[in-house]
């Protein structure tokens, strides 16, 4: 949707064309136009210099910082960004990242795409169906506010201490976001919408079709994005509570072991993990409902 | 004209309201309602914010039921959503997820009409509206005005017998509106459809109606119904400097106060 930007942009900085007059009145405006419309794009051009010389300063003011503060304290307490950096290249080159990144990843991606399914077609059927939501509403609320790393001990108890539990668990974390998002959000369409539906006298197919699927999506995008910040939660506790494994593991083990600069260099992975995969939700989020802002 | 040939075949018939009473919890909102509209005409229904007019609208377009009474459309009673009545909302009641062609075929779709059919009604609907090459956009795209104009066309693609407005130019600006009655105006010379507009101004009423209903409040009722002595086709400006403006206007606003103040 890069269409109405454009759009937007051009007619405030184009002038109308002048209209009919003499020949060199227009070739005056036009003249101005253009100088107006330069002026415009360097000023545009400046202010995205000034922001992106304070970014990158910012950049490395803090990562001088870190250097200076971890080379003038103890080891174990804190490393200089240079010896987080090459224990990430020795854990990238000793295979020990790879493996963990991976089993971590896989777990992540089933739990979430279970939880977020699920919290979707629960959260609907919440938002839409009066009997659903008087049905379960109670329980979904109570759970809702329950912190979920209470249930990983239990969650143990009744799955195991395998990868089941922790695809659960992650599931858990995604589900309840996503379906008070959604049921939110397919509560709140327009209610002129529904009356223009019912004017048309839609089918429930058609309702749902053209209606409340649609109207839901920019919420069901927004719980997907949330959820992925709950699901990374839900995998860190998973994979430290019920048995030690993937990032999880390499992160407590180095903890463990005052392995200091490691521990950094996993928590580095896993930010970067967080914002690549809100990045990615945020362009699907775009290109599923580009109506929404 | 597809669309004036799909108005006549189905030529609208009488609509009449006998005895209608509605109720809300917080009491009566519309009390022994006795109106007519001819086939074709265009009447407009004012009256003070709560007389029920927009409940009487809902109950034209069988979006709500009368507690007592009847509506009968050509003699064939209004239980539900009709396909004979097409509503123009307040709001514009547009799907935002839909382009403004998808907006406007919607009801031709839901009917399950073959492509082409649907490709030259939509056409010739957003043509007629004076949105001709805007088809793509999304309703976000557009203005106020714009978007009016978009669930004109959707109102009449389904060519309706009776046109439904619902105050639909009051989120508009002032000169937006002027320019939006002055179209309609002209569209309804062409489409010959029974429009019934619902709206608190006064001068709207005059410059749109053949006829004024004008209703009261607490409980809502008909407390006049008043021809329009301007004859069609007409401008708003015309309207403005005819002889018969200034006093009709001074009438309806004088029954519009007793009303209220009773």
């Amino acid at each position: 949707m890069t269409g109405p930007v454009q759009n937007m942009s051009t007619s405030t900085t184009q002038l109308p064309s002048a209209s009919v007059g003499a020949a060199t009145a227009g070739a005056k405006r036009e003249e101005i136009e253009t100088a107006i419309i330069a002026r415009q794009r360097g000023r545009a051009r400046r202010d995205r210099f000034v922001y992106l010389t304070i970014r990158i300063a910012s950049l490395l003011i803090v990562l001088g910082a870190w250097q200076y503060y971890g080379d003038h304290s103890i080891g174990v307490v804190f490393e200089p960004i240079t010896a987080v950096v090459s224990a990430l290249w020795h854990l990238i080159t000793s295979g020990q990242l790879g493996p963990a990144l991976g089993y971590s990843l896989w777990t992540f991606a089933l739990g979430y795409l279970g939880g977020l399914v699920a919290g979707v077609i629960v959260g609907m059927c919440v938002g839409v169906y009066r009997i659903v939501e008087s049905a379960v509403g109670l329980y979904v609320y109570a759970l809702y506010a329950t912190p979920m790393v209470a249930i990983a001990p239990l969650l143990s108890i009744w799955l195991g201490f395998g990868v089941l539990t922790q695809e659960v668990l992650i599931g858990l974390f995604v589900f309840f976001p996503c379906l008070v998002a959604v049921s939110y959000g397919v509560r709140n369409i327009d209610t002129e919408l529904l009356e223009v539906a019912r004017s048309l006298r839609m089918s429930k197919r058609d309702l749902w079709r053209h209606v409340l699927l649609p109207g839901a999506a920019p919420y069901v995008a927004a719980g997907a994005t949330q959820g992925v910040a709950m699901g990374l939660v839900g995998m860190f506790i998973a994979e430290i509570l019920t048995q030690l494994s993937g990032l999880g593991d390499l992160l407590e083990t180095a903890a463990q072991t005052y392995h200091t600069d490691q521990a950094l260099a996993v928590l580095i992975v896993i930010m970067f993990l967080g914002v690549v995969l809100r990045a990615l939700l945020t362009l699907i989020q775009r290109r599923v409902a580009p109506w929404a802002k | 004209m597809h669309l004036m040939a799909a108005v006549t075949e189905r030529a609208g018939g009488r609509i009449e309201c006998s005895q209608l009473y509605k109720w809300f919890p917080g009491g009566i909102v519309l009390e022994d309602i006795n109106i007519s509209f001819e086939s074709g005409e265009f009447v407009c229904i004012v009256g003070p914010s709560g007389c029920g007019k927009t409940t009487l609208l809902r109950l034209l377009a069988g979006l709500a039921q009368p507690d007592h009474g009847r509506i009968a459309i050509g003699g064939q009673e209004v239980t539900g959503p009709d396909a004979r009545i097409a509503v123009v909302f307040q709001h514009f009641g547009l799907f935002p997820w839909k382009s403004v062609y998808r907006n406007v075929a919607l009801p031709l779709q839901l009917r399950r009409s073959d492509r082409d059919q649907i490709e030259a009604r939509v056409h010739e609907a957003i043509t007629a509206v004076g949105l001709a090459g805007h088809e793509r956009k999304y309703p976000a795209q557009l203005s106020g005005g714009m978007k009016q104009r978009v669930g004109l066309a959707r109102a009449i693609a389904a060519a309706p017998n009776v046109l439904l407005m619902d105050e639909p130019f009051a989120a508009v600006d002032a000169q937006t509106r002027e320019v939006l009655q002055d179209d309609l105006l002209r569209l309804a010379e062409r489409l010959r459809q029974t429009i019934i507009f619902i709206t608190h101004s006064i001068d709207e009423a005059i410059t749109l109606g053949d006829r004024i209903v004008v209703m009261g409040r607490a409980p809502g009722r008909v407390v006049s119904d008043l021809p329009v002595p301007m004859t069609k086709p007409r401008t708003i400006s015309e309207v403005r400097r005819h002889p018969a403006y200034a006093e009709l206007r001074d009438q309806i606003w004088e029954q519009l106060r007793g009303a209220s103040s009773m």
